[in-house]
């Protein structure tokens, strides 16, 4: 999954008209930079990715058609799950908070390691793929169906009521009509990101499918293979993303004007926040728990919250196994952070710069937008094996990971500067840096967070993954191990410590959001 | 006579305030006030005095801080109930999926009105928007959303029709027509009529009553009653009686201001 933030622009995307040779040329490029670097082991040319495709057609489609189908029901599971969530906030606004911070929890939850367990859970067969899948999409649609739900203005809804009508019909009349482009949006970001899922799925123990090429690839240190795969994930991605955006632009929707909306800070006493951060703890081990009883899994793979406070705290070894966790998670993080804030900066810089060179801008977005849709935790391995297994690789993989959604997230941000504020610097002769302090900058502030808190789920996804297809390392080499030796206790743990430190950042980044939005953008957090 | 049939509307003590973060700022001074039944009142003021709070109260949109409305034995939310009131929007709150004929239909639908396409392009017609059925909002000017807001309020037929700055985005021709065309419309449903606007010419044009409002709390500053004959043609617009008549209102909307603002204008 490429990141969350959608974009207007996405309905429009198209390569620009010299976007065919330009490819062309790159593919020359890429071939000859492939050949002299043929020793380092680490580019396969186009030539030779081309001659694996041809050997093992076969091979390649069957797998090609078993992961498409797994990430087809996912995003169809995924997708649904997200707009029943985002009605049942708009219908009972006091869930808001409960549910949007559950949502959060679990599309935090690391695939690396609910891989396994949805394994374990379902035996072989399809029902992990299909299950990564639905949960690879279903918040990215949940939040820009909640945004599009509540984005009718006021008038829209006294319209309603004026004629008695109740909240039903202003769903009907009102709501759905206006949250369509918004689900067009999310449904444009979820393709490429089911197939992803389905992927990551396959590489825990599934018998078919282009994710156990993958891993097989990457046993065998099969360049060609590997690069095969990527490519072929890549460009269902981008057909994907591109097939949605069409299908968007058949239904002749107005594209949507605000994609993620600033959280809304609404007066409350000091005490909401902490005690609906409880109440959400709480609803959390209560379902965590409640469902492991309901359907009375097996408590050597389903632990139950008091097993992974035994695990850690209480029980024997508590204090070896919390020196391991620990240890991992810290270098985890120390490879996170760095990726995490180069990829934000990256992303907003390269906003910036284009738009101070506009012309640059027209040409790069729609390449911007096509590469977002690619998978990129699919070429992780590649980049690990061209930086190398330190902090580079993984730093780099993070980065690049949260690289591409912030930068569109910037540049619409950046393009939804009101007109009439540009006319006002324009008039007074303003210099481009004086308007991009005075006027962008401010306009792109809110995009630059939304994608700022969406960047964290995707890191999580980035760094595991990394970790364990390549570097061996952290808390995602743990999770993989311990996974591999049934030892459920450290994975279940591992989730739990991964899933608090999600929330915590989340939590961070969204005050840091509100306490820089209020002093820059106050119309921004009125509603 | 359809006017006879209509119920008064009676507002008894209504106040009005809003909560802001420096406390309640009052909106609405409390208010006594009879609107008699089939009648049109034009509420005159100046901008942000409270004049469309007042007709958002009457809809029932707003709950009044103080006292209570009644139209008859109603009160506002039993009308929306029977969706026996309509309102055209100041920002004409067109739906932009819309076209102009579904916008106008959706006035019957929302009222729980049988779908009837004659009377939509009727109401169409009526408005000026012949040919523009199939147009979505984003194409029309504003002046022509307007219109269709106007078409969609009378596309129920209601009782209680409320009109908030209806031709504020129009040009100065066209809200002449519309000034010219729509009573003849509304004296025929007999519908009780409250228009907010800022025009004194079109307030003496179309009312049978005037209420200026002073600024904000917004309390009765002259209650002027329009004697003017019907159908108020170019006859009647050119007479006398007509500038006297808007001369008086213009002269309470004056002595309705604060010294301050006198002393500068």
């Amino acid at each position: 999954m490429s990141g969350a933030v959608a974009q207007s622009g996405g309905f429009a995307a198209r390569l620009p008209g010299g976007g065919l040779i330009a490819a062309l040329m790159a593919v020359v490029l890429w071939e000859v930079v492939a050949r002299l670097t043929v020793q380092s082991f680490f580019i396969a040319a186009p030539s030779a990715i081309l001659a694996h495709m041809v050997d093992h057609a076969g091979l390649l489609w069957r797998a090609f058609t078993v992961t498409l189908w797994a990430a087809v029901r996912g995003f169809v599971w995924g997708n649904l799950a997200g707009v029943l969530m985002a009605l049942l906030v708009v219908l009972v606004p006091r869930a808001e908070r409960l549910v949007s911070t559950l949502a959060l929890l679990v599309f935090c939850l690391p695939l690396v390691a609910t891989g396994p367990i949805l394994r374990v859970l379902y035996g072989p067969g399809e029902g992990p793929q299909v299950t990564l899948a639905a949960l690879a999409v279903y918040y990215t649609t949940f939040l820009p169906v909640l945004v599009g739900l509540r984005a009718a203005p006021q008038g829209w809804f006294d319209l309603v009521r004026s004629y008695g009508r109740g909240r039903m019909v202003a769903l009907r009349e009102v709501r759905l009509p206006a949250a369509l482009p918004y689900l067009v949006a999310g449904l444009q970001i979820a393709a490429p990101a089911a197939f992803l899922g389905a992927m990551v799925g396959e590489f825990t123990g599934a018998e078919r499918g282009l994710g156990v090429l993958t891993v097989r690839a990457l046993r065998a240190l099969d360049l060609p293979a590997t690069w095969s795969i990527a490519v072929i994930a890549s460009a269902v991605s981008v057909l994907a993303f591109a097939a949605v955006g069409w299908a968007g632009r058949r239904l002749d929707l107005a594209p949507p004007q605000v994609l993620l909306a600033s959280p809304v800070e609404t007066r409350q006493s000091r005490w909401r926040g902490p005690g609906e951060a409880l109440l959400a703890l709480v609803v959390t081990l209560t379902l965590w728990k409640g469902a492991m009883e309901l359907f009375a899994l097996p408590r050597f793979f389903a632990k139950r919250p008091e097993d992974v406070w035994a695990y850690m705290v209480s029980g024997p070894g508590a204090e070896a196994h919390r020196a391991e966790l620990l240890g991992a998670m810290a270098e985890t993080l120390a490879f996170t952070a760095p990726g995490y804030l180069a990829g934000l900066a990256l992303g907003a810089g390269l906003a910036i710069a284009l738009t101070l060179a506009p012309r640059a801008a027209a040409l790069t977005m729609p390449v911007a937008i096509a590469l977002r849709s690619i998978p990129i935790v699919a070429t992780a391995p590649l980049i690990v094996w061209a930086l190398g297994r330190g902090a580079a690789g993984t730093i780099a993989v993070v980065a690049v990971m949260i690289f591409f959604p912030t930068l569109v997230a910037c540049l619409h941000g950046l393009a939804r500067t009101p007109r009439a504020v540009l006319d006002l610097f324009e008039v007074y002769a303003a210099g481009r840096w004086r308007r991009m302090l005075g006027a962008q900058l401010p306009a792109m502030l809110p995009a630059f967070f939304a994608s700022a808190r969406m960047a964290i789920p995707a890191a999580i996804l980035a760094v595991t993954t990394a970790e364990w297809l390549a570097t061996g390392r952290g808390v995602g080499a743990l999770m993989a191990t311990v996974a591999s030796t049934s030892d459920y206790g450290m994975l279940w743990s591992a989730i739990a410590l991964i899933g608090l430190v999600a929330v915590f950042v989340h939590g961070l980044v969204g005050a840091l959001e509100r306490w820089v939005l209020s002093r820059t953008n106050a119309e921004q957090m009125a509603r | 006579m359809p006017e006879a049939q209509r119920p008064d509307i009676r507002l008894t003590g209504v106040s009005k305030s809003f909560g802001g973060p420096a406390g309640e700022i009052p909106a609405v001074a409390p208010l006594d006030l009879r609107l008699a039944g089939g009648s049109m009142t034009a509420l005159v003021g100046p901008s942000g005095c409270g004049k469309s709070t007042l007709l958002r109260l009457i809809a029932g949109l707003e709950r009044p801080s103080t006292g209570e409305i009644r139209i008859g034995e109603e009160t506002p939310d039993d009308l929306r109930k029977r969706a026996a009131l309509s309102v055209a929007f100041q920002d004409a709150a067109l739906l932009p999926w819309r076209t102009v004929a579904g916008n106008v239909a959706l006035g019957r639908s929302l009222a729980r009105r049988p779908r009837d396409a004659g009377a939509v392009s009727e109401l169409i017609d009526l408005v000026g928007l012949s040919g523009f059925e199939a147009r979505r909002p984003a194409e029309l000017s504003g002046g022509m959303r307007q219109r269709a807001a106007i078409a969609r309020a009378m596309a129920s037929a209601p009782e209680l029709l409320l009109l908030d700055e209806p031709f504020g985005a129009l040009d100065e021709l066209t809200r002449d027509r519309l000034n010219a065309e729509l009573p003849a419309l509304w004296e025929a449903h007999g519908a009780t009529s409250v228009l907010v606007t800022h025009s004194v010419a079109e307030a003496v044009r179309l009312a049978d009553r005037i209420l200026v409002l002073s600024p904000r709390p917004a309390r009765i500053a002259a209650d002027i009653t329009v004697e003017l004959p019907r159908p108020r043609d170019g006859v009647v617009l050119a007479s006398e009686a007509f500038r006297e008549t808007c001369g008086q209102v213009s002269a309470a909307l004056r002595d309705g201001q604060p010294p301050d603002r006198l002393a500068a204008q």
